[in-house]
């Protein structure tokens, strides 16, 4: 008897949650209502302020360019190849990282890689890059090919007391249904091309983040251990992720949930 | 059976038992009450002065029905005026229903604005209508509401 | 000191022609009833609670503000071009700070 009312249970809840599915998800005019807000993009604002920062500590963009040994001209193209192997920093860096770098050339004390200082200087040099197409090329060294590799095995595998790989919510397979309210994203070049438009403005943070905070809040959020900023798997992760969405056009600031 | 049925049902059974402790903790929850409250009734009146606002088609209200994030809930108002010195409108006021102080804006607007116009974004502490009050140079009060559903949704 | 950015859409724009008016501001808009989450203490209320649009020292449009427009709030309205000058922008928060932001009004032909 206790069995039968037990099943009888999850069978009700079960539909209730496919219900709930359609009740709650948003309509596509919603959706529009939200896309229409990236017009107005506070994080412009930060964009602005990581112009400043970077003119301040790295002599703007003609400091990034000679930092990086490329023409003004061919910068934005350089930056839409980020992360990259530098010789200099003898691996695979972020475009945050190599920041890091050019402020402590100039004489200045890094930014934290998790500081609102360095999410805005950062979104500022890749906004450099908007309307280029992500270039990234794996192919172009043993580093870079390593680095993609490792990405792809952090990407697959199952970790956490739930045994969650960031594929369990990503793959072709799952994306589209709908987990409180949202729907699963793509986050290649088929879909959101994450790659192309973090650094982005949280809407529930009220703050800009970066692709790898962001990578770090869904781990902790899927019971994870927090993969470090700036460590080898966390930049192979965004290599991997990054050269899913090779090709896609690079529009920063985003703007996120 | 629908969720919220089910809810209905669970909720019941929870909430006979639940009356005595809600009732203990009551006495020493102190809560906080902003000197800004303000129902939407009185909101209301303090602005129309208390006239009754005529629902009409020529103001567009604009909200989500479902919102993604309660913090930020994008509203867009539109009245369709001529916005000339004899006729346009002259403040649109934003409330809604149950947020703990019913006034979120007001926007006073002249002929200059060329049109009636205004967009933001909101917070809205739960499921609430949002009501857009136009004040015409005339005298007279239009009115528009629309309820959105605040969800809770996705992952962090 | 609060950041702010004033834009107006299209960038281009014709005597006459009425056009957006984008104004955004970085301001934490508290409402005085959260918490903080380290401390537990309330967090004071602390919200923009006027904002005038001025164009060329003629009044156009005023806002009286309360806490509950999102945190680095964005406030659109439209504006009708009428010979070059100056669209500047005051507000004011409920702890008595006061900024001010402008743009160039320059219309082609």
């Amino acid at each position: 008897m206790k069995i039968g009312t037990k099943i009888v249970l999850s069978l009700a809840l079960l539909s209730s949650f496919s219900f709930a599915g359609e009740q709650f998800a948003m309509s596509d005019a919603d959706r529009a209502m939200y896309s229409e807000m990236l017009e107005n993009n506070p994080a412009d604002m930060m964009v602005a302020n990581g112009e400043e920062l970077l003119a301040k500590y790295g002599g703007g963009e003609a400091g990034l360019a000679a930092f990086f040994n490329v023409s003004e001209e061919k910068l934005p193209a350089y930056i839409a190849g980020f992360p990259r192997y530098l010789p200099e920093f003898k691996q695979v860096v972020a475009l945050d990282q190599a920041l890091q770098g050019l402020m402590s050339k100039n004489g200045h004390k890094p930014f934290k890689l998790k500081s609102s200082d360095m999410y805005d200087m950062s979104a500022y040099a890749k906004s450099l890059a908007n309307g280029q197409k992500i270039n990234i090329d794996v192919n172009a060294n043993k580093q870079m090919k390593a680095a993609r590799a490792m990405g792809e095995e952090v990407y697959m595998t199952k970790r956490g007391g739930r045994g969650l790989a960031c594929n369990s919510c990503h793959s072709p397979d799952v994306v589209g249904s709908i987990l409180r309210t949202q729907p699963l994203p793509a986050i290649d070049g088929k879909g959101n091309a994450v790659a192309a438009n973090w650094p982005a403005y949280r809407m529930t943070k009220s703050n800009m983040t970066t692709l790898a905070v962001r990578f770090q809040g869904c781990m902790n959020n899927a019971l994870l251990a927090v993969i470090p900023l700036g460590s080898k798997e966390m930049v192979a992760l965004e290599v991997y992720l990054t050269n899913e969405a090779k090709g896609s056009e690079i529009s920063i600031p985003g703007l996120k949930r | 059976m629908q969720r919220r049925d089910f809810f209905k049902k669970v909720g019941a059974v929870v909430a006979v038992s639940a009356v005595i402790p809600a009732m203990s903790f009551a006495a020493d929850a102190k809560k906080t009450v902003s000197k800004n409250a303000m129902s939407y009734a009185t909101a209301l009146n303090a602005i129309t002065g208390g006239k009754t606002p005529t629902a009409s088609d020529k103001v567009k209200l604009k909200v989500p029905e479902i919102a993604e994030n309660g913090a930020v809930v994008p509203v867009t108002v539109n009245v369709d005026s001529p916005m000339t010195d004899a006729d346009y409108v002259k403040a649109i006021h934003i409330l809604t229903s149950k947020n703990f102080n019913a006034r979120t804006i007001d926007i006073h607007l002249t002929p200059a604005n060329g049109e009636a116009m205004f967009s933001t974004r909101i917070k809205l502490g739960g499921t609430q209508d949002v009501v857009a009050v136009i004040e015409l140079s005339n005298g007279e009060f239009l009115i528009a509401s629309q309820s959105v559903k605040v969800t809770i949704g996705g992952c962090g | 000191m609060s950041k702010s950015l004033i834009k107006i859409k299209p960038k281009k724009y014709k005597d006459g022609e009425v056009v957006k008016v984008n104004f955004m501001v970085m301001h934490p808009m508290d409402t005085g009833m959260g918490k903080d989450k380290k401390t537990k203490e309330i967090i004071p209320a602390k919200y923009i609670n006027s904002v005038k649009f001025e164009y060329n020292g003629k009044v156009i449009t005023t806002m009286n503000v309360w806490e509950s427009l999102s945190v680095n709030p964005v406030f659109t309205t439209s504006m009708k071009i009428n010979g070059a000058g100056k669209l500047s922008v005051t507000f004011t928060d409920s702890t008595g700070e006061v900024n001010e932001a402008s743009i160039k009004i320059k219309p082609k032909g």
